[in-house]
Protein backbone atom coordinates (compact mmCIF):
# COMPACT_ATOMS: atom_id res chain seq x y z
CA UNK A 1 0.00 0.00 0.00
CA UNK A 2 2.87 2.57 0.64
CA UNK A 3 4.66 1.47 -1.91
CA UNK A 4 1.76 2.30 -4.63
CA UNK A 5 1.85 5.81 -2.56
CA UNK A 6 5.34 6.30 -3.05
CA UNK A 7 4.95 5.75 -6.84
CA UNK A 8 2.31 7.58 -7.57
CA UNK A 9 3.96 11.13 -5.87
CA UNK A 10 7.15 10.03 -7.54
CA UNK A 11 5.74 9.94 -10.77
CA UNK A 12 3.72 13.10 -10.69
CA UNK A 13 6.61 14.80 -9.84
CA UNK A 14 8.72 13.39 -12.61
CA UNK A 15 5.75 14.70 -14.76
CA UNK A 16 6.06 18.07 -13.69
CA UNK A 17 10.12 17.96 -13.76
CA UNK A 18 9.51 16.81 -18.00
CA UNK A 19 7.43 19.89 -18.69
CA UNK A 20 9.54 22.39 -16.41
CA UNK A 21 12.36 21.34 -18.72
CA UNK A 22 10.83 21.43 -21.70
CA UNK A 23 9.72 25.08 -20.76
CA UNK A 24 13.32 26.38 -19.48
CA UNK A 25 14.70 24.26 -23.19
CA UNK A 26 12.51 26.64 -25.14
CA UNK A 27 12.85 29.81 -22.63
CA UNK A 28 16.69 29.30 -23.24
CA UNK A 29 16.24 29.49 -27.41
CA UNK A 30 13.39 32.34 -27.12
CA UNK A 31 14.89 34.93 -24.50
CA UNK A 32 16.78 37.80 -26.18
CA UNK A 33 19.98 38.11 -24.03
CA UNK A 34 22.15 36.41 -21.35
CA UNK A 35 20.78 37.92 -18.17
CA UNK A 36 17.21 37.24 -19.44
CA UNK A 37 18.04 33.77 -20.20
CA UNK A 38 19.23 33.16 -16.07
CA UNK A 39 15.73 33.30 -15.02
CA UNK A 40 15.00 30.22 -18.05
CA UNK A 41 18.07 28.45 -16.97
CA UNK A 42 16.36 28.42 -13.16
CA UNK A 43 13.48 27.01 -14.48
CA UNK A 44 15.37 24.33 -16.35
CA UNK A 45 17.35 23.57 -14.10
CA UNK A 46 15.36 23.97 -10.34
CA UNK A 47 12.39 22.82 -11.82
CA UNK A 48 13.70 20.31 -14.31
CA UNK A 49 16.41 18.76 -12.41
CA UNK A 50 15.53 18.85 -8.48
CA UNK A 51 11.75 18.05 -8.58
CA UNK A 52 12.34 14.86 -11.40
CA UNK A 53 15.43 13.69 -9.11
CA UNK A 54 13.26 13.37 -5.74
CA UNK A 55 10.78 11.83 -7.78
CA UNK A 56 12.38 9.46 -9.18
CA UNK A 57 13.75 8.51 -5.65
CA UNK A 58 10.50 8.31 -4.37
CA UNK A 59 9.67 5.33 -7.06
CA UNK A 60 13.21 3.31 -6.56
CA UNK A 61 12.16 3.06 -2.89
CA UNK A 62 8.49 2.07 -3.76
CA UNK A 63 9.23 -0.57 -6.93
CA UNK A 64 9.84 -4.16 -5.33
CA UNK A 65 11.04 -5.60 -8.99
CA UNK A 66 14.69 -3.72 -8.82
CA UNK A 67 15.64 -5.92 -6.17
CA UNK A 68 18.17 -5.01 -2.98
CA UNK A 69 19.51 -2.43 -5.02
CA UNK A 70 16.72 0.23 -5.10
CA UNK A 71 18.10 1.69 -1.83
CA UNK A 72 21.13 2.51 -3.30
CA UNK A 73 19.73 3.74 -6.64
CA UNK A 74 17.34 6.32 -4.36
CA UNK A 75 19.82 7.05 -1.90
CA UNK A 76 22.26 8.34 -5.12
CA UNK A 77 19.09 10.10 -6.59
CA UNK A 78 18.72 11.87 -2.76
CA UNK A 79 22.58 12.71 -2.90
CA UNK A 80 22.56 14.59 -6.47
CA UNK A 81 19.38 16.37 -5.43
CA UNK A 82 21.33 17.99 -2.76
CA UNK A 83 24.50 18.42 -4.79
CA UNK A 84 22.37 20.46 -7.06
CA UNK A 85 20.41 22.31 -4.76
CA UNK A 86 23.21 23.87 -3.68
CA UNK A 87 25.38 23.94 -6.50
CA UNK A 88 23.37 25.14 -9.53
CA UNK A 89 22.26 28.91 -7.87
CA UNK A 90 25.96 29.70 -6.16
CA UNK A 91 27.16 28.94 -9.52
CA UNK A 92 25.06 30.81 -11.87
CA UNK A 93 25.38 33.78 -9.57
CA UNK A 94 29.12 33.50 -10.31
CA UNK A 95 28.74 33.37 -13.47
CA UNK A 96 26.58 36.68 -13.68
CA UNK A 97 28.42 38.44 -11.56
CA UNK A 98 31.34 38.05 -13.81
CA UNK A 99 30.27 38.64 -16.79
CA UNK A 100 28.45 41.99 -15.89
CA UNK A 101 31.77 42.71 -14.81
CA UNK A 102 33.90 42.03 -17.68
CA UNK A 103 31.31 43.34 -19.90
CA UNK A 104 31.52 39.97 -22.14
CA UNK A 105 27.56 40.09 -22.92
CA UNK A 106 25.86 42.82 -24.80
CA UNK A 107 22.56 43.64 -22.59
CA UNK A 108 20.45 44.90 -26.32
CA UNK A 109 17.19 45.03 -25.33
CA UNK A 110 17.87 47.11 -21.88
CA UNK A 111 15.09 48.73 -20.51
CA UNK A 112 16.84 49.85 -16.73
CA UNK A 113 20.15 48.40 -14.72
CA UNK A 114 20.52 50.06 -11.72
CA UNK A 115 23.80 47.85 -11.24
CA UNK A 116 25.34 50.11 -14.06
CA UNK A 117 24.44 53.25 -13.01
CA UNK A 118 25.99 53.10 -9.44
CA UNK A 119 29.27 51.80 -10.72
CA UNK A 120 29.16 47.53 -11.81
CA UNK A 121 30.39 45.28 -9.58
CA UNK A 122 33.02 45.56 -7.18
CA UNK B 1 -2.48 -2.07 -12.75
CA UNK B 2 0.99 -3.51 -11.41
CA UNK B 3 4.00 -0.96 -9.98
CA UNK B 4 6.15 -2.07 -12.46
CA UNK B 5 3.84 -1.33 -15.73
CA UNK B 6 3.08 2.14 -14.40
CA UNK B 7 6.85 2.64 -13.75
CA UNK B 8 7.49 1.70 -16.80
CA UNK B 9 4.53 3.50 -18.74
CA UNK B 10 5.54 6.89 -16.95
CA UNK B 11 8.84 6.81 -17.69
CA UNK B 12 8.54 5.83 -21.54
CA UNK B 13 6.16 8.91 -22.10
CA UNK B 14 8.71 11.34 -19.87
CA UNK B 15 11.91 10.14 -22.05
CA UNK B 16 10.84 11.88 -25.45
CA UNK B 17 10.22 14.80 -23.59
CA UNK B 18 13.61 15.15 -21.96
CA UNK B 19 15.63 14.31 -25.39
CA UNK B 20 13.49 17.07 -27.07
CA UNK B 21 15.03 19.40 -24.24
CA UNK B 22 18.31 18.05 -24.73
CA UNK B 23 18.53 19.09 -28.34
CA UNK B 24 16.98 22.81 -28.04
CA UNK B 25 19.87 23.39 -25.23
CA UNK B 26 22.21 21.70 -27.74
CA UNK B 27 20.91 24.32 -30.17
CA UNK B 28 21.78 27.09 -27.71
CA UNK B 29 25.20 25.57 -27.05
CA UNK B 30 25.90 25.59 -30.78
CA UNK B 31 24.88 28.88 -31.67
CA UNK B 32 25.54 30.99 -28.34
CA UNK B 33 26.82 34.69 -29.09
CA UNK B 34 29.06 34.35 -26.21
CA UNK B 35 30.86 32.42 -23.83
CA UNK B 36 28.80 32.83 -20.89
CA UNK B 37 25.62 31.60 -22.72
CA UNK B 38 26.87 28.49 -24.08
CA UNK B 39 28.58 28.11 -20.42
CA UNK B 40 24.91 28.22 -19.00
CA UNK B 41 23.22 26.05 -21.48
CA UNK B 42 26.13 23.58 -20.96
CA UNK B 43 25.09 23.61 -17.03
CA UNK B 44 21.80 23.28 -17.48
CA UNK B 45 22.19 20.16 -20.15
CA UNK B 46 24.55 18.70 -17.31
CA UNK B 47 22.12 18.82 -14.88
CA UNK B 48 19.50 17.26 -16.68
CA UNK B 49 21.53 14.44 -17.99
CA UNK B 50 22.07 13.92 -14.23
CA UNK B 51 18.09 12.74 -14.38
CA UNK B 52 17.59 11.25 -17.45
CA UNK B 53 20.83 8.77 -16.19
CA UNK B 54 18.70 7.82 -12.99
CA UNK B 55 15.46 7.77 -15.21
CA UNK B 56 17.91 5.48 -17.73
CA UNK B 57 18.82 3.28 -14.45
CA UNK B 58 14.77 2.41 -13.06
CA UNK B 59 13.65 1.77 -16.71
CA UNK B 60 16.75 -0.73 -17.53
CA UNK B 61 17.15 -1.92 -14.00
CA UNK B 62 20.56 -1.27 -13.76
CA UNK B 63 22.03 -0.02 -10.31
CA UNK B 64 25.37 1.16 -11.78
CA UNK B 65 23.60 4.11 -14.00
CA UNK B 66 22.78 6.70 -10.70
CA UNK B 67 26.57 6.93 -9.67
CA UNK B 68 27.85 8.96 -12.63
CA UNK B 69 25.30 11.47 -12.24
CA UNK B 70 26.90 12.53 -8.81
CA UNK B 71 30.40 13.15 -10.75
CA UNK B 72 28.67 15.22 -13.74
CA UNK B 73 26.63 17.27 -11.24
CA UNK B 74 30.16 18.50 -9.59
CA UNK B 75 32.03 18.91 -12.25
CA UNK B 76 29.28 21.08 -14.04
CA UNK B 77 29.76 23.64 -10.74
CA UNK B 78 33.73 23.66 -11.45
CA UNK B 79 32.85 24.84 -15.21
CA UNK B 80 30.88 27.88 -13.95
CA UNK B 81 33.58 28.65 -11.10
CA UNK B 82 36.46 28.19 -13.39
CA UNK B 83 34.81 30.22 -16.47
CA UNK B 84 33.59 32.88 -14.20
CA UNK B 85 37.35 33.15 -12.40
CA UNK B 86 38.72 33.43 -16.01
CA UNK B 87 36.17 36.38 -16.82
CA UNK B 88 36.45 38.40 -13.75
CA UNK B 89 40.51 38.13 -13.54
CA UNK B 90 41.97 37.33 -16.86
CA UNK B 91 43.79 34.27 -15.45
CA UNK B 92 43.65 30.75 -14.35
CA UNK B 93 44.69 28.88 -11.47
CA UNK B 94 45.47 30.24 -7.96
Amino acid sequence: MYDYALVTIGCVLLVIGAICDMLGALGMNRFPNFFVRLHAATVGVIGGAFYPLIGTALIAFGSEFLGIYRWFMGGCALVSAFLILILAPAGSHALARATHKSKAAIVQPKVVDHLEEDGGVR
Amino acid sequence: MGIETLVTTVISFTIPIFIVAFILYLIRILKGPTISDRVLAIDALAFDLVVFLVVLGIYFKSPVLPITGVVLALWAYALDIFVAKYLERREMGE
